[in-house]
């Protein structure tokens, strides 16, 4: 059995697919980018290596740092708009029963299946401040309808809209799986103890979905990192910079003004900050856990 | 139930699989096709079958540009049955970025581009442009001077398709209805654009989200203030990226004034061309600013006919203090036609190329579209059915006691393109200075 | 009894109020697609009412006549069903094979190069986008199916991977004890016993793939450039480029993109949910 189990040639002919997808597509890339952001190479011809240039520069760049406040705004949008508003729409849910559940979890989910080419594109309609549907809702309840969502100071509201909008249905049938999985003998004993539901929901609902917060927050805060394809078609970082993001801003930089080893090494800063990003927030998880186990032990 | 599911995405893996076969057949069978269809008789210089790949920023192919562009390559295809040409076609702002991704890795045989700075001196620097011979064109019919763009150190590498004149669009009949006129100065202008909101409509539908048509509208601006020194103004400026120039600071406050003054629709700063455009075709804006290739508006099927045959135009009005008349006249010859230096077809290609620009394919054609005015003599196709629109447009041209030449966006390095595109909706809508956007922009040159 | 009973009643009091807060909510993330339905068959100067829906004059099917037969429709359907099937059927076989060599075989290395591959799920797809344009165009990928394929099943897998793992753990392994026994040889184990028994997860898998990779264009409109592997959402790119002028076309192609996905979605609602729901509860 061991020696089976360790056949060398067998491990490596399963691996090696899997290995070489990652060398190829993750590992390389990176490697060409750390490359490629230590040079001035526009893209095109000859070019030459300028040391830490670009990072210099990309510390000074106001666009930059635009992009990364959107990112931060963005998660926090998430977490404090998005997934409570999931979590309470989860929670009534799940009391409904019967066959409106079905019903009402498959509709909120929809949107979510859709393109972000299409949504996006449907947005820019919605938008629309002279014939757009927002502003038409706002003139159909008697106001003068005539906002420009996309100002300068408020587009990164707009865009914070649409993909709170677009991901509610995930967001929502996760907290909805966490509460089913909740175990009903806990709902029984608080009906025993006459708890209301508000009660209920923050003393046991809340508590016991700890785990499920926590991977939602994590994917809540890398995905507002990554953003690029709902911003590239919606408003493609403008007015101005306002709504710029990273990766959108990697894309501009190096197909569109020729700068394609400075584009290179905000992708580099960019998987550095992602990384990051994670093992910070898997951290704090996990001391919160343990914490929270000594606690109990306690 | 679970067992279905997977003998459901079991079997979708599997009639996938076969479709990957079968997709993979297919496209050999096609091609084996082709090979097979005679070619012999094609009489063109070679008998080898060829694709030419075609990337054009003309994604509207039923109309206007497009169409024409379109016609003459279904008809090259025709006369040389050995030659397939493939169109990959992307809006400006798409096809401008992926142009350089392709400049790369070797571009397309046959490319749009643009005999401007911004555009083409970066590509002509790398040499990804196959150069052209000057005197195969002397019996084309180019306007003179309109090559020029298209050349480095002496040598072409491009062929210009249209003369691009600046103009602000206007809904004649609305004008009428309402009793509006034509404004005679700037000053008018604004005052006529609180007029027109009063009456219920957009004054100016502007494509602001995009940014080129801004900066060619403060290019439009300052060469009516500073007339025949706007050249060498913005070159000066470009050179030393000061910024700083009092008429170069006048044409910006203008711009921000005319954006507070409301000429430009709600929300300008971040819609797109089509949107622009679709307000005013659709009634809703009383004009619309944009290049003269868009005079084919006069003769596209989509748009109510009520309009269509309304549509007018008059060039930017006389500035109060400027130096530019009201003949001098924002135009260049921007957008053409290159070969790539790399195309393993590179004969075929500028055979190609020089079928298009053969006096009676563009430059007819396009006449014949409402296309606004080719780079070439156009003399000979007067038929006399021209739209009103496009005679305007010829009398603004003939009459014109000087042309501007490449708006300002264009006469900078790409970063300082990028700069200034982004930046002017900022300075128009005020979140940025004046003085913030032309120190920043000059920083963009360096 | 009793306390079933009043608890039955305090349910029953409150679900008007229930009610109307999911319809409020379900209005709100339907209603944008109904308004997209209603103007996809109006004409296009109907778009400029005040209204929030319009009664078209005539009701306009060419419109979707034209996005379906200029906007190559099926083509790109058949791409996008094509790429997506390859990615997930590739995702899964992958993904089992390293999941147990990861997992269930003897070797030194095995925890790091499972965490060499989970990090995959920690970068971001598109910083590999210019680096990646680069690999792919001196090696004559771009505008072939590959320059789609590596990278949907490169970034799927660490999920996929994750999953495999999880799952695998529960089986037991008497179960594969005892096919060694029989003179199992490991590729039977692992195809024959191992993966029957992960049907389940091989369907979240399925799904989480499927989603992540149906809808994304960016790559899409990098790395390809003629009709041939393009896929559908980028006929929505292609088509607001090709009929600016006409919007209610442009709608009636983004409602025609949008339907595949949502009537699979509709039709396998409860398993698509429930693939979700354990993929994300479990990654």
């Amino acid at each position: 059995m061991k020696k089976l189990y360790s056949n060398k040639w067998v491990i490596l002919s399963l691996v090696l697919p899997g290995l070489f997808l990652f060398v190829f597509a993750i590992l390389a890339p990176i490697c060409l980018s750390v490359y490629y952001g230590f040079t001035n190479y526009s893209g095109m011809g000859s070019y030459q290596f300028v040391g830490w240039e670009n990072y210099k520069n990309l510390f000074h760049d106001a666009a930059f740092g635009t992009s990364l406040r959107n990112s931060l705004l963005l998660a926090i949008g998430f977490i404090f708009i998005q997934h409570p508003l999931a979590m309470i729409v989860a929670a009534v849910l799940d009391k409904l029963g019967g066959k409106g559940e079905n019903f009402f979890r498959c509709v909120y989910f929809i949107p979510n299946v859709i393109s972000v080419a299409v949504i996006a594109y449907l947005w820019k309609f919605i938008y629309n401040p002279d014939f757009g549907l927002l502003n038409n809702i706002i003139k159909a309840f008697g106001g003068k309808g005539d906002i420009n969502w996309f100002n300068y100071d408020t587009a990164i509201w707009a865009v914070l809209i649409v993909l709170i909008w677009h991901g509610f249905g995930w967001g929502m049938l996760i907290y909805y799986t966490g509460i089913k999985n909740i175990d009903p003998v806990l709902y029984e004993a608080a009906a025993i103890d006459g708890a209301t539901q508000i009660q209920i929901f923050f003393k046991i609902t809340l508590p016991q979905m700890k785990p499920v917060i926590q991977v939602n927050v994590t994917m809540a805060v890398i995905s507002a990192l990554k953003q690029m394809e709902t911003v590239y078609l919606l408003t493609n970082g403008g007015p101005g910079n306002s709504t710029q993001f990273a990766a959108n801003y990697l894309y501009q930089q190096a197909f569109k003004a020729y700068k394609y080893g400075y584009g290179n090494a905000i992708g580099v800063v960019f998987i550095i900050i992602c990384l990051l990003v994670t093992v910070i927030l898997n951290k704090i998880f996990e001391e919160r856990e343990a914490k929270i186990k000594v606690k109990e032990v306690a | 139930m679970r067992k279905k599911i997977v003998s459901v995405l079991l079997t979708t893996a599997m009639v996938t699989a076969m479709l990957a076969g079968c997709g993979g057949k297919d496209t050999t069978a096609s091609s084996d096709g082709s090979e097979k269809s005679p070619s012999a008789e094609a009489g063109s210089s070679s008998g080898d079958e060829i694709t030419l790949k075609v990337f054009s920023n003309l994604p509207d192919r039923k109309n206007g540009q497009g169409l024409v562009e379109q016609k003459i390559i279904d008809e090259y295809m025709e006369e040389n049955p050995n030659v397939k040409i493939e169109v990959e076609a992307l809006d400006e702002e798409a096809y401008k970025t992926k142009f350089k991704a392709y400049s790369m890795e070797g571009l397309p045989d046959v490319v749009s581009i643009w005999g401007q700075p911004a555009f083409l001196d970066e590509v002509l620097d790398a040499g990804v442009l196959a150069e052209l011979n000057e005197s195969d064109y002397d019996d084309y019919g180019f306007v003179s001077g309109s090559l020029e763009g298209f050349k480095k150190d002496g040598k072409l590498y491009g062929l210009p398709r249209n003369t691009d004149v600046a103009g602000f669009y206007y809904n004649q009949k609305m004008f009428e209805d309402n009793g509006w006129e034509v404004p005679k100065t700037y000053d008018e202008l604004l005052e006529l654009a609180g007029t027109i909101k009063d009456a219920g409509y957009i004054p100016l539908a502007m494509d602001g989200g995009d940014g080129w048509p801004m900066a060619v509208y403060l290019s439009d601006l300052l060469y009516k203030v500073a007339g025949s020194d706007y050249s060498s103004i913005v070159s000066n400026a470009v050179a030393t990226g000061d910024f700083t120039d009092s008429s170069i600071v006048k044409a910006t406050e203008l711009l921000k004034e005319t954006a507070d003054a409301g000429l430009f629709q709600n929300g300008y700063d971040s819609q797109d061309y089509a949107t622009a455009q679709n307000l005013f075709i659709n009634g809703q804006a009383a004009m619309y600013y944009m290049g003269s290739w868009d005079a084919s508006m006069a003769l596209n099927e989509d748009i109510d006919e009520d309009i269509r045959t309304n549509i007018r135009v008059f060039t930017m009005p006389v500035v109060d203090g400027g130096k530019g008349t009201a003949t001098d006249i924002a135009a260049w010859n921007g957008g053409g036609y290159g070969v790539s230096a790399s195309s393993e077809h590179k004969d075929e290609a500028i055979k190609f190329l020089n079928y298009m620009y053969q006096p009676d394919k563009l430059s007819k054609y396009g006449w014949e579209n409402g296309v606004g005015m080719s780079a070439q003599d156009q003399s000979a196709y007067m038929t006399g059915d021209e739209t009103e629109l496009q005679m305007q447009f010829v009398d603004a041209v003939n009459n014109a006691t000087s042309v501007s030449g490449t708006p300002i966006n264009d006469c900078g390095p790409s970063a300082f393109k990028t700069g200034i595109e982004s930046e002017i909706q900022s300075v128009s809508n005020g979140s940025m200075s004046v003085d913030d956007f032309l120190s920043s922009i000059g920083k963009a040159c360096q | 009894m009793e306390m079933i009973g009043s608890k039955k009643k305090k349910k029953k009091l409150s679900k008007p109020i229930l009610y109307v807060i999911l319809i409020i909510v379900a209005v709100i993330q339907i209603f944008p697609l109904i308004w997209l339905l209603d103007f996809s068959l109006a004409s296009s100067s109907e778009m400029f009412t005040n209204g929030l829906l319009v009664m078209p004059k005539k009701i306009q099917w060419g419109n979707y006549v034209k996005a379906f037969v200029d906007g190559n429709f099926l083509w790109y359907l058949k791409n996008s069903i094509l790429i997506n099937g390859l990615a997930v059927l590739l995702v899964i076989v992958v993904s089992i094979m390293s999941a147990f060599a990861c997992r269930r075989m003897k070797w030194k290395l095995s925890t790091f190069v499972k965490t060499l591959l989970l990090m995959g799920l920690m970068i971001p797809i598109h910083a590999t986008l210019l680096p990646n344009y680069k690999i792919y165009s001196r090696l004559g990928m771009t505008d072939t199916i590959w320059a789609l394929l590596i990278p949907y099943v490169a970034f799927s897998l660490p999920q996929g991977l994750f999953l495999m793992t999880s799952f695998m753990e529960s089986i037991p392994v008497e179960l594969e004890e005892a096919a060694v026994m029989d003179g199992c040889g490991i590729y039977r184990i692992l195809f024959q016993i191992i993966t029957p028994m992960l049907k389940s997860s091989i369907a979240t898998v399925a799904i989480m793939t499927f989603l992540n990779n149906w809808n994304e264009f960016m790559m899409a409109s990098t790395y390809l450039s003629s009709d041939k592997w393009k896929t559908l959402p980028f006929s929505v790119l292609e088509f607001t480029g090709e009929y600016s002028s006409n919007y209610a076309v442009q709608f009636a192609v983004m409602a025609l993109t949008a339907a595949p996905a949502v009537i699979v979605y509709i039709i396998l609602n409860k398993h698509i949910t429930k693939g979700v729901a354990m993929g994300a509860v479990k990654g």
